[in-house]
């Protein structure tokens, strides 16, 4: 029997103190999970979160992943990852892309991978209205992590030196019309711009008391209430209050004080934010007069891709901080609305936003079957061939049925 | 077994063979699977496919957008081979008879700089001048007396708009080749030419020109692939395909099926017919034009 020396005591002792000393994360022992995102920024809240989480050290580290800065690039580099057996943990999942997640990239069903009782729990964390949304036929694969809403942004500047009182919130478009034509005239500037996609005109077409697709997944968006409500959505266009441009030339030219009221998603606000030098007022989504009001939400929800059981265990940690009050605070930077049952007080600027929440909203639209996204693309193409005058809004919106009758039975 | 070795050694397999299996591996390979690919509904992540036949085909050829898609690319070819060609050709003739060496190097420097940014950076660039409210081309449009355009999102403009773009960033690539073709063409050449009384017009056309048709030709081939090929970056960044596919091209109908739409089937069969469409044009090119061109 060999003598102990004085060096294997203090090996010894180094081996007994390491867990206590060294932080789990150098250990190697921690479970490691993506987070692919296409949020841009090192300071982003998406990166802020998960420093947060992370600093906790309870033995799973969550790496940051922007793999794109659309739901579908991102969806595209998943598919190869998911396709090779190494599936995200987790992946913003486009509201839209919903039905697509969940048949065909392989979206985890959180009762079959938490069990019914943890995934009640997680989900419990959120305003019951908002539950069923990351629902897929009835199926719980995602986090209502992130919603918007369409709301109005104003040029406070412009809005004022046209004269118009500075607190007005016009309920309908009907309202809102004669309010841009004044800032128009009186200013020179463009009165008012709206995004020229699904969504915004999803919001039209509702407050009309139509629906894009039905609750049994058949299109019906040239309804005669759908009809009404794009008709109120061109008519600026034929008034010559909105000059059709591009999303990314829209928000360049409201940042740069050149167009009074802006129409889009309220998680815009902080991009929007970054590069002004007037003051910005975000008002309510106007409804259209004598019609019910019915706004439709929009954003992400986070789904797990992955298979593997140590995977879904750390995306149930993470999701977990993610629904706490300490996680949402610092996500609510983003512009996205409080969907939680944490108290958190409305951050300024999300207060017409939040408020639109809390009286109701809808779903984005899910596009059902396996050709489900090119149905999306046909709808996007008809809508911008009514807004550029190419047919009229009931022939438009026949066409756009007709196409996406097809695309959902093939 | 030396001279086993040794016979190996002077084998042509031993030197050919990395080229042939990289050449197997990433290019034939893949064709032949593309071409499978194109009879079957094919599913990424189950790696299972449904027997389709030739359905892939039949929609495709069928589909409205993909005419649309194939009229545009015609377009954005008899649009920008003529510019990509004959401007080049033309600043070439001009640069090579700048007498200041440290002058004709700016022109060139300027005249190249485009072609080395990456389309995304460029196109920053290019979508403020774009922008219908706050953009420099509309201020420029406006002092002429003439109302403001929607340059991207009009659907009778959008497609001259990519068009403005590919040809600014692609341009000097050309230049390049045309200039190192003319630093070729022997003095003596032009020198007997000029004693003989020719002007520079004719010098150009009748001594340079065809002294450098293998280098045109070069470029002839080389812009219709770059066109057929590269400008979809250029179309992905500024209109994505839109309004309503006007600006969208057949490679961009290619991606959009693929990886918008995740119709993988559908794509290798467009992916055939693109081929396809190639192969006939360069064999036209190589057909008809080759007998232009003076290798000697």
């Amino acid at each position: 029997m060999s003598a102990v020396s004085r060096r294997h005591v203090a090996l010894a002792a180094a081996a007994l103190a390491a867990p206590v000393i060294l932080p789990r994360a150098s250990l190697g022992s921690d479970v490691k999970i993506d987070l692919v995102h296409l949020f841009s920024g090192a300071d982003h809240p998406v990166q802020r979160v998960i420093k947060a989480f992370n600093d906790k050290n309870v033995g799973v580290t969550v790496v940051s992943r922007q793999d794109g800065t659309t739901y579908e690039t991102i969806t595209q580099k998943a598919m190869s990852a998911i396709a090779a057996g190494r599936g995200p943990a987790l992946m913003t999942t486009g509201w839209k892309l919903g039905d697509f997640a969940r048949r065909t990239l392989g979206a985890q069903d959180f009762r079959q991978i938490f069990g019914p009782e943890r995934t009640d729990a997680l989900l419990a964390r959120f305003r019951p209205q908002v539950r069923p949304l990351a629902a897929i036929s009835g199926v719980p694969v995602g986090l209502p992590w992130s919603m918007s809403t369409p709301v109005l942004y104003i040029n406070q500047a412009l809005w004022t030196a046209a004269g118009l009182d500075p607190a007005a919130a016009p309920k309908t478009v009907e309202e809102l019309h004669p309010m841009v034509r004044q800032l128009q005239e009186r200013t020179g500037k463009q009165g008012l711009c709206y995004e020229v996609n699904e969504w915004l005109p999803q919001a039209f077409i509702q407050n009309a008391g139509g629906d894009v697709i039905d609750a049994d997944g058949r299109p019906v968006m040239d309804s005669a209430a759908a009809v009404a409500g794009i008709e109120a959505f061109v008519q600026p266009r034929r008034d010559n209050l909105w000059r059709i441009m591009t999303i990314p030339e829209m928000l360049a030219a409201f940042q740069a004080g050149a167009i009074g009221v802006m129409a889009t998603s309220s998680a815009r606000q902080s991009v929007v934010r970054q590069a002004i030098n007037f003051d910005l007022r975000l008002i309510q989504m106007p409804g259209l007069a004598g019609r019910p009001r019915r706004m439709n939400s929009g954003g992400n929800f986070l789904a797990v891709y992955s298979k593997a059981k140590e995977q879904q265990e750390g995306a149930y940690k993470f999701m977990e901080f993610l629904a706490s009050r300490e996680g949402f605070e610092i996500w609510l930077a983003t512009g996205y609305l409080n969907v939680t049952t944490n108290d958190i007080p409305v951050r300024p600027g999300n207060e017409a936003a939040q408020a639109q929440m809390e009286a109701g909203l809808t779903s984005e639209t899910i596009w059902p079957g396996s050709r489900g996204l090119e149905a999306l693309t046909v709808h996007i193409d008809w809508i911008a061939k009514i807004v550029n005058g190419a047919v009229t809004v009931p022939e438009g919106l026949r066409g756009s049925r007709q196409a996406v009758e097809k695309l959902i039975a093939a | 077994m030396i001279a086993a070795w040794r016979k190996l050694g002077q084998s042509p397999w031993l030197f050919a063979g990395p080229a042939v299996v990289a050449a197997v591996a990433f290019v034939w390979l893949p064709m032949v699977a593309t071409l499978g690919l194109s009879f079957f509904d094919w599913s990424l992540l189950r790696q299972e496919g449904t027997w389709r036949g030739l359905d892939h085909y039949r929609h495709t050829l069928a589909n409205a957008d993909f005419h649309l898609a194939l009229v545009n690319t015609g377009v954005y070819l008899a649009a920008l081979l003529p510019l990509q060609v004959g401007v080049p050709l033309v600043l070439a003739f001009a640069l090579v008879r700048v007498r200041a060496k440290a002058t004709g190097r700016l022109y060139r420097t300027a005249l190249f700089a485009p072609s080395v940014l990456s389309f995304p950076v460029a196109a920053v660039v290019w979508l403020w001048l774009f922008n219908p409210t706050v953009g420099f081309l509309n201020t420029l449009v406006g002092s002429l007396g003439l109302p403001p355009q929607r340059w991207l999102s009009d659907p009778d403009l959008a497609i001259w708009s990519v068009i403005v773009v590919a040809f600014w960033k692609s341009f000097g690539l050309n230049l390049l080749i045309f200039l190192a073709a003319l630093a070729n063409v022997p003095s003596d050449v032009i020198e007997a030419a000029r004693l003989d009384g020719a002007g520079a017009v004719r010098q150009a056309v009748q001594i340079e020109l065809p002294l450098i048709s293998p280098a045109l030709f070069f470029a002839i081939v080389t812009t219709i692939i770059v066109v057929l090929d590269e400008i979809v970056g250029a179309v992905d960044v500024l209109t994505e395909g839109g309004p309503y596919r006007t600006s969208s091209n057949l490679l961009y109908f290619l991606y959009e099926r693929g990886f918008r739409h995740f119709q993988f089937g559908e794509a290798a069969a467009v992916a055939v017919l693109i081929a396809a469409i190639v192969a006939t044009v360069t064999w036209m090119q190589f057909h008809f034009g080759e007998r232009h061109v003076h290798y000697d």
